[in-house]
């Protein structure tokens, strides 16, 4: 397995805000990887250092094994890039700004150009000051989409489509990865990373907190438990692992545990006689708000991977 | 939330929305507030440069004309040298000339037109300039009152223009000029400048963006100027098509003309009442000159930064080509009135004894500088469509493409030059073949051609300026503008504000000889152009060292 995407301890300043600070991030090639966080947290920033838009102050930073800043135009060549903000000149056509990207890197492939169009139901005569910012961002996309760029660098290309657009554009990343290109996509929409994605990282306040894949993220959180038992269940809370443990008006008790601790919470329970037991993962939305929270680094030190 | 919030929550949002539209003007006090903030820079500027420079010029006029016998001659030379009057005005009062008259032929249209310019700029930036960001969308979407932006700008900027006219009324005070007439003067800067508020506003409404509302402002203002030149030199009625022409039709210091004034007061308000109408059945963000539809696939042509910064910039040459050309074909065709000096004896022997050259050329060449000077508007805000291109995101998605900074750097600088050579072509040109056709003999078209291309060098320093700026931040470019403003005072006020040499010296243009009235000076054009290398050198590193975006 290669790396597409390196880097490391990567820090950036904009005088006294720590955009980056200290981020590592691996992408292999032919992965596609979800890059994740809240506002602020420093996605954009690392993407255009990534694509030599930026210098950082310290760290290295390799793209498909070259460094950006300085090779930025050779690299370029074989990398596609949706911006966050897609900002075309007003007073030309989708289809001439289309047209004119494809020409700085080589030749239109009209066939794909127009397949893609006609897929994101894009009208290509308007000029692009007229576009809403939907239509901006297919345009946009079906640039990037349209190249055969072996690593396509989105940043959260689909904040303003709609969502049959964003059943499209899902089935065209499946395409570019099933070619084995590599994807690395920054995004808000859980349900869009969880169905795209091989692997994530999470990145809070300019570092990473997470990274692997979505099972790897789920197994080292938590699981709800609720049981109910025989005998009351004694000193639940003492256990190592357990959280937020309470006993409802039917007898019933809910708890959190941490998953490197479900065997031994699980082995002491049923000493109390299991009559019944639900267990349930926590939901990906739970899976993230957790890792964005505040109060992630107090409560998992040790998972600053 | 229960039926009773929920039916609260209704009513006070449909009171909010009720108030804001019985309320047109809503929030109109906030929005004034902002525009100041947005502005503290940029109108002390504005009304400092203005009222300084004008004020300095009064100082150094009265100092240089301080006697009768000295007034006297002013007069005489002056009246005598029409081509003049089509630059400076009709000059009321200069047969019998005072100080004021005097200032008022020197100053007194510039200082018009600075003021037209500061109303015009200001206006489009806070009403159609901001509809172009999605800012005045936000602005919009809050309780704000249908004609609150456009009454906001039109009130801000009308207050710094009275402040302007109220400090070059006090300027002329100051140095103890007659009171009516400083007065009558100070009434015509605020006039003109209102007229342009209004000019501003509708010009705002008709465009499709800032750019070419600020164009079709500036087109108007080229347009009032020949014709008021016109009528100097020509026919007298047609001064009376033109807004400029009013106010110098008050005649300060000449017998003033007070009804006048309203002229341009009716012009005003006619204007600044059709822009809020205008306003009210415009969509935002949409003007009354329709964005028609564009090809659907690019042309092959447009396959490189380079093409895509002519294609940019297209619409801008165009322009400046219809602004030059025309004033060029002008200035050619008074050029020879000029020659009327030598029919008074007295100076014509001064000119021979002194060895100058002939009134004509040396009126020739101020205009090739005049062009120069015109051209050099367009070279700085080309240059600065790089910054454009930056803050707007475009060089973030050109430059995350197989592109190089200095690829795309230079792809603008080029077209910037090759903007440039064809203005000065065409204006040397045009220059020649307007005088050509006044005085039936061609051989001056290929010298003046030659006289408006070796303007190359400053305009190139002048871009260099701006390059340079650009490559150490995006937002310090704009001071390139200083650079063109100093130019153009040392170009057309360097006699009349009596500028100590070395201060002309730091003008580009200064060193370029003026022909036809002087000889070619080659070396001086070498220094310069090796001065803007190293300005663009020094932009071409800054830029690639720095982040982008
Ligand atoms: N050019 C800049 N100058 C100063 N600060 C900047 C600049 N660019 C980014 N920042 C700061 O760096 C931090 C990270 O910003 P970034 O745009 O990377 O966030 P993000 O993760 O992309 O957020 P979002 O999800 O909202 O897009 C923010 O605090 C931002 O204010
Ligand atoms: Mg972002």
């Amino acid at each position: 397995m290669t790396t597409a995407i390196s880097l490391q301890n990567v820090v950036k300043t904009f005088g006294p805000t720590r955009a980056l600070d200290g981020l590592d991030l691996e992408v292999a090639t032919g992965e596609v990887h979800g890059y994740l966080g809240p506002n602020g947290a420093g996605k954009s920033v690392t993407i255009r250092a990534l694509l030599g838009l930026l210098r950082p102050d310290s760290g290295t930073i390799s793209l498909l094994g070259d460094d950006p800043w300085r090779d930025a135009v050779d690299l370029h060549r074989r990398v596609a890039y949706v911006p966050g903000d897609v900002n075309l000149w007003r007073n030309l056509s989708g289809g001439e700004i289309i047209d004119y990207f494809a020409r700085l890197r080589g030749d239109v492939n009209t066939k794909k150009r127009d397949d893609l169009v006609e897929r994101f139901d894009l009208d290509p005569r308007k000029k692009s000051g007229t576009y809403s910012k939907g239509n901006r961002q297919k345009v946009a996309l079906v640039t990037a989409l349209a190249s055969d760029a072996e690593l396509l660098i989105l940043d959260e290309p689909t904040s303003g489509l709609d969502p049959l657009m964003e059943t499209i554009f899902q089935d065209c990343i499946g395409e570019v990865a099933e070619e084995g290109r590599t994807v690395m996509l920054s995004s808000h929409i859980l349900a869009e990373v969880e169905r795209l994605c091989d692997r994530v990282t999470i990145i809070r306040k300019g570092r990473a907190v997470q990274s692997g894949t979505l099972d790897d993220l789920r197994a080292s959180t938590r699981t709800s438990i609720t049981v109910s038992t025989e005998r009351p269940i004694e000193r639940l809370t003492s256990l190592e692992g357990v959280h937020s443990a309470r006993t409802d008006d039917s007898g019933h008790v809910h708890f959190d545990v941490d998953n490197h601790q479900l065997n031994a919470a699980l082995s002491y329970v049923t000493g109390f006689g299991v009559r019944s037991l639900v267990s349930q993962p926590p939901t990906l939305e739970e899976l993230f708000l957790r890792q964005y929270g505040d109060d992630v680094t107090e409560d998992e030190p040790e998972e600053s991977v | 939330m229960s039926p009773t919030t929920t039916a609260k929550h209704a009513q006070v949002s449909a009171s909010r929305a009720g108030s804001s539209q019985s309320h047109p003007l809503a929030a109109l006090g906030d929005l004034l507030r902002f525009m100041i903030r947005r502005d503290r820079v940029r109108a002390p500027v504005w009304v400092l440069a203005v009222v300084g420079i004008f004020t300095a010029g009064v100082g150094s006029v009265v100092g240089l004309y301080s006697t009768p016998s000295q007034l006297q001659n002013y007069g005489e030379i002056s009246s005598a040298d029409e081509a003049i009057k089509a630059m400076a005005g009709p000059g009321y009062g200069l047969e019998n000339p005072t100080q004021g008259a005097v200032v008022m032929n020197e100053m007194g249209l510039y200082t018009l037109i600075a003021i037209s310019l500061m109303c015009l700029f200001l206006v489009v930036r806070h009403t159609r300039t901001e509809e172009d960001s999605d800012r005045a969308e936000l602005v919009r979407s809050a309780p704000v009152g249908r004609y609150a932006t456009l009454t906001a700008a039109t009130l801000w900027v009308s207050g710094l223009n009275l402040l302007t006219a109220i400090g070059v009324t006090a300027g002329l005070l100051a140095f103890g000029l007659d009171t009516t007439g400083s007065l009558a003067f100070g009434a015509a800067a605020f006039g003109i400048g209102m007229v342009f508020v209004g000019i501003g506003g509708v010009a705002a409404q008709v465009a499709t963006s800032g750019r070419s509302a600020t164009a079709v402002g500036g087109a108007t203002l080229g347009i009032f100027f020949l014709l008021r030149a016109v009528g100097d030199v020509g026919p007298e009625w047609v001064r009376w098509v033109s807004p400029l022409g009013w106010a110098q039709g008050i005649r300060p210091y000449a017998q003033e003309r007070w009804w006048v004034l309203l002229l341009l007061a009716t012009a005003s308000a006619l204007l600044i009442i059709g822009a809020l109408r205008l306003q009210s059945r415009r969509d935002l963000g949409a003007g009354f000159l329709r964005q028609r539809q564009g090809p659907a696939v690019g042309s092959p042509r447009l396959s490189s930064p380079l093409a895509m910064a002519a294609r940019l910039q297209r619409g801008a040459i165009i322009g400046w080509c219809a602004a030059i050309g025309i004033a060029a074909f002008f200035f050619g065709l008074i050029a020879n009135l000029a020659d009327n000096l030598l029919e008074n004896e007295a100076i014509s022997d001064l000119l021979v004894q002194s060895g100058q050259a002939s009134p004509t050329d040396l009126f020739l060449a101020t205009m090739v500088l005049m062009l120069a000077l015109l051209a050099s508007c367009f070279t700085v805000s080309s240059v600065l469509r790089l910054r454009t291109d930056e803050l707007g995101g475009h060089a973030e998605s050109t430059l995350a493409g197989p592109v190089s900074r200095a690829r795309w750097t230079g792809s603008h600088l080029l077209v910037s030059t090759i903007g440039s050579v064809v203005l000065l072509l065409l204006g040397g040109l045009m220059l020649g073949v307007g005088y050509a056709v006044q005085i039936g003999d061609a051989s001056e078209v290929l010298p003046l051609v030659g006289a408006a291309i070796a303007m190359l060098p400053p305009l190139l320093v002048l871009s260099g300026v701006g390059f340079a700026l650009f490559g150490m931040h995006a937002r310090l470019a704009p001071l390139a503008w200083v650079g063109v403003a100093f130019s153009v005072v040392v170009g057309l006020l360097a006699e009349t504000l009596d500028l100590p040499q070395w201060l002309r010296n730091a003008s580009p243009f200064e060193h370029v000889a003026a022909m036809p009235a002087e000889s070619f000076a080659p070396l001086a054009l070498v220094i310069l152009l090796a001065i803007a290398a190293a300005l663009i050198a020094i932009g071409a590193v800054a830029v690639n060292r720095r982040d982008i975006g």
